[in-house]
């Protein structure tokens, strides 16, 4: 028996692949209980974050200083932090309990032609009256009562910069913007109600959508193809790529995981990262069928997140609950017949593990190879 | 002690007790008066031994404390242990370039902030500030340290540790602060602003105070660095928002503040015709970075010149006369610090990967990296020249250190000429503990080296720290 792999061309010394992040340079400290969610800013000048003590709040990564935050909830925590993407705005989207919450943080983290700009996308939604998809009839003629709000919050909000707040009527814990910034999509995943689990909104008219109502399986996490009209959606074990254009199922892949925590885009679109409770990271190539081109096994404990390089660096990063982060140079062909490089290069290690939990979220910086990691320790990590 | 000869097959040559050396040095005021040739001197000798020599030969007053530098490397043991160490034969004619001796930059004092210390700068009998004044008064000037503070606010010290004149006017956390003359200050913050403000020293009965005087309004972001130079009045910014500010310093020659960036109170406060602050524009904005900017500095021989260093991993030389981007040099990590070395004609660039790159500006240079300079665990993102020497500097970093370098010690490797540091100075309110992970607690932010005070570093520990280098 001769093991397959031992045919394959040597891979390459990870010190011919730099360069990768290999040390902790900042630690920020603030979050009272775990840090569930992380975000570089399309600049590349802060990160945010968010977690169990309903805050959030946006660092001066580099140094570590809490640059600005807002309490949200006093018993919810923040599950999931975005911003809409384009360097034209300043706008930090935050799941917490029930609300979708839009910020333009205060202070002078924003330009002012940004903020003005920013709060133009914010407003122009108002316009359109309440959008008749938000409502419908029952058999019985009666209006149900719609499955999302949008609407102005508390004062004391708004004073915090907080200036549209999307209510629905599940817990949604993962937010992913579509590349222009008008669509995003929310995912609920321990919704009773399957048909609302998954929504898509539009922020320019305030309307919500829900194009799955028949969804087989619990669905965890969404993302939007960077320019094909095609939507990805993970169930608890597979992956339905939908033609949002032509309302049908384009591919259903099989990465072979018991329950999939994260999925990660590559930024030219034909490539996959999966990664599952159950240890293990997956690799989809979309061009070579519908099981994953490379399953790895580096953790010792559920890998919670992954993420691709969002700028073109060959780089890609997984987080787990052993408490450490994995870094690996994933370099994509273009050429179809070539298949991707995937050479693991670092494993970063400096959270503490909390109650079985260790690394919960990863994120990459816009363009440098630099990520950040949110641990249930109450930390972001900044590695460089 | 055994002599390791490499793969001899005769048998070994009986122990050298003497080696030729011929002795050669880059700073003029001790250079000898003719040169002596190769010398011979026995092997046994140490730095101090050498050093009795070259004081006899310059045939000094008070003996010239030096240090010896072969291949690159001090001298730290007798050139007999050297040259086994290198496996270089004692047949061989040594080049022994010596130097002043370096001093331990030895711990002075420590001014406590009630936050952290992004800034730091000195003014003293030797400082740039001074030495700009056409009638400068000299050894009459007292010795002053500026800080600037996330907390908002300039502060002016003397040396007892106290401090002498607040200045406040930031809305939010001071990023950078510089003397310009012993009666002039200009700051910058995350506020976006630039302000200039009027020192005026402690008298006899009275504090001493910092007045506003000027803001300059022109950047989308925050400014995180400043430079200045006094004989022409320019003030360079280095801002978050890509690009470089030019500005003046004297309120006549500063164009009026572009309206789009001033804040709405402000044109409220206009025209309710209360009396302010006078608001002021750029001379010019630099374009050019893709990314934000880290550092500015001036070139130390023709102020007409500047250098930036961004994130977006170049470092760009400015014709200030014409506000044009000469050249661009491309390296491979985001920059955080920058610093002109100017009797070497190199600069020196604090990088995200932790180590000092020295970069020839000049278009003669063929390669972009000089040398690097290697052992700092964070990044650099502060660098200023030892005034006594042109070969040495000090960085100060994430990693709770500062570091002194020598450019003259560095040895070849394979792709590059690489330098480590002379002395280490940490934070002494980490008090001889272990160096926390990723620098928490004790991130360096800013240092200055005076040639009076000393290196004067501020960081994330609420303090400005003075080391000094002793000779007695
Ligand atoms: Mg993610």
């Amino acid at each position: 028996n001769i093991d397959p792999e031992s045919l394959l061309p040597k891979l390459p010394d990870p010190s011919e692949l730099k360069p990768f992040p290999t040390t902790c340079s900042t630690i920020c400290r603030g979050h009272q209980g775990k840090v569930r969610t992380l975000a570089f800013d399309p600049t590349g000048r802060f990160i945010a974050s968010g977690g169990d003590d309903g805050t959030v709040r946006i660092w001066d990564f580099t140094t570590g200083r809490q640059a600005w935050s807002v309490k949200l909830s006093k018993d919810e925590p923040v599950n999931a932090v975005a911003w809409r993407p384009g360097n034209d705005t300043c706008i930090l989207t935050a799941c917490c309990g029930e609300n979708v919450h839009f910020i333009i943080p205060q202070g002078e983290l924003c330009p002012p032609d940004q903020e003005a700009r920013s709060r133009e996308i914010l407003d122009a939604g108002f316009g359109h009256a309440a959008a008749p998809t938000t409502a419908s009839k029952t058999a019985s003629g009666a209006t149900k009562p719609s499955a999302s709000t949008w609407s102005r919050p508390s004062s004391t909000l708004q004073s915090h910069g907080v200036l549209l707040t999307l209510t629905l009527r599940t817990t949604p814990k993962s937010l992913s913007w579509h590349r222009r910034g008008d669509y995003f999509a929310t995912v609920s995943p321990s919704t009773t109600s399957i048909s609302t689990a998954v929504a898509i909104h539009t922020l320019s008219k305030h309307a919500t959508q829900h194009p799955f109502r028949r969804l087989k399986g619990l669905a965890q996490t969404a993302c939007f193809h960077p320019t094909r009209p095609l939507f990805f959606l993970a169930t608890r074990q597979r992956i339905r790529i939908y033609d949002l254009q032509q309302q049908k199922l384009e591919k259903e892949l099989q990465p072979g995981a018991r329950w999939i925590s994260g999925i990660s885009l590559h930024p030219l679109g034909s490539n996959l990262l999966v990664s599952s409770y159950d240890k293990r990271l997956l690799w989809h190539d979309l061009d070579l069928g519908l099981t994953p081109y490379k399953t790895l096994r580096y953790h010792s404990k559920a890998i919670r997140d992954v993420a691709f390089h969002p700028g073109g660096l060959p780089l890609f990063a997984d987080a787990s609950d052993d408490g450490s982060l994995q870094v690996f140079h994933g370099k994509v062909v273009s050429d179809e017949f070539e298949n991707a490089t995937v050479v693991p290069l670092k494993v970063l290690r400096g959270h503490r593990v909390v109650r079985e939990l260790g690394v919960l979220s990863v994120g990459w910086h816009p363009r440098e190879a630099w990520c950040a990691s949110a641990g249930a320790d109450g930390t972001v990590r900044i590695w460089m | 002690m055994a002599t390791t000869t490499t793969e001899t097959v005769t048998a070994p040559a009986p122990r050298q007790t003497q080696v030729r050396i011929h002795l050669h040095t880059r700073s003029d005021d001790i250079e000898l008066p003719q040169d002596t040739g190769p010398i011979l001197v026995s092997t046994e000798v140490k730095r101090y031994q050498l050093s009795t020599l070259v004081n006899r030969l310059l045939e000094t007053e008070k003996p010239v404390p030096l240090e010896f530098l072969i291949n690159g490397q001090f001298l730290r043991s007798s050139l007999d242990d050297f040259l086994t160490q290198n496996g270089i034969s004692a047949e061989t004619t040594l080049r022994v370039e010596y130097v002043r001796a370096l001093i331990p930059p030895l711990y002075v004092a420590s001014y406590e902030h009630d936050d952290w210390v992004s800034a730091v700068d000195v003014l003293s009998p030797s400082s740039k500030p001074v030495r700009w004044m056409r009638n400068a008064e000299g050894p009459a000037m007292p010795q002053r340290i500026l800080s600037g503070s996330y907390d908002g606010l300039l502060r002016v010290w003397n040396t007892s540790s106290e401090v002498i004149a607040t200045g406040q006017g930031h809305t939010a956390s001071v990023k950078a602060a510089k003397f310009i003359s012993p009666t002039q200050v200009v700051s910058s913050s995350v506020d976006r602003t630039i302000r200039l403000w009027k020192f005026e020293d402690a008298a006899a009965e009275s504090a001493g105070t910092l007045t506003p005087t000027l803001e300059l309004f022109g950047h989308k972001a925050s400014v995180d660095r400043i430079a200045a130079h006094a004989p022409s009045s320019r003030i360079l910014s280095a801002s978050a928002d890509h690009t470089i500010g030019l500005w003046s310093s004297k309120k006549a020659e500063a164009p009026a503040a572009p309206e789009e960036v001033l804040p709405s109170a402000n044109k409220r406060r206009k025209l309710s015709n209360t009396k302010t602050v006078p608001q002021r524009g750029p001379l010019s904005q630099l374009l050019g970075h893709q990314s934000q900017i880290a550092d500015v500095c001036f070139d130390e021989k023709d102020a007409t010149v500047g250098y930036s260093a961004s994130w977006d991993h170049t470092v760009k030389t400015w014709d200030l006369t014409t506000s044009a981007c000469v050249d661009t040099r491309t390296t491979a990590q985001s920059l955080f610090s920058i610093c002109h070395l100017s009797e070497s004609s190199l600069l020196a660039t604090g990088t995200s990967a932790r180590h000092i790159t020295l970069i020839d500006p000049r278009a003669s240079a063929t390669t972009v990296s000089a040398m690097t300079l290697r052992g700092h665990t964070n990044v650099v993102v502060s660098l200023a020249k030892d005034p006594n020497s042109s070969y040495q500097l000090v960085s100060g970093s994430h990693d709770g250190t500062c570091r002194v370098w020598d450019i003259r010690s560095v040895r070849a490797e394979a792709m590059d000429r690489v330098g480590d540091s002379v002395y280490v100075i940490e934070r002494n309110s980490a008090s001889g503990g272990s160096r926390p992970a990723a620098g928490e607690g004790v991130k360096v932010f800013s240092v200055c080296w005076d040639a009076d005070v000393g290196i004067v570093s501020g960081g994330e520990d609420n303090q400005v720290q003075i080391n000094k280098s002793t000779t007695s």
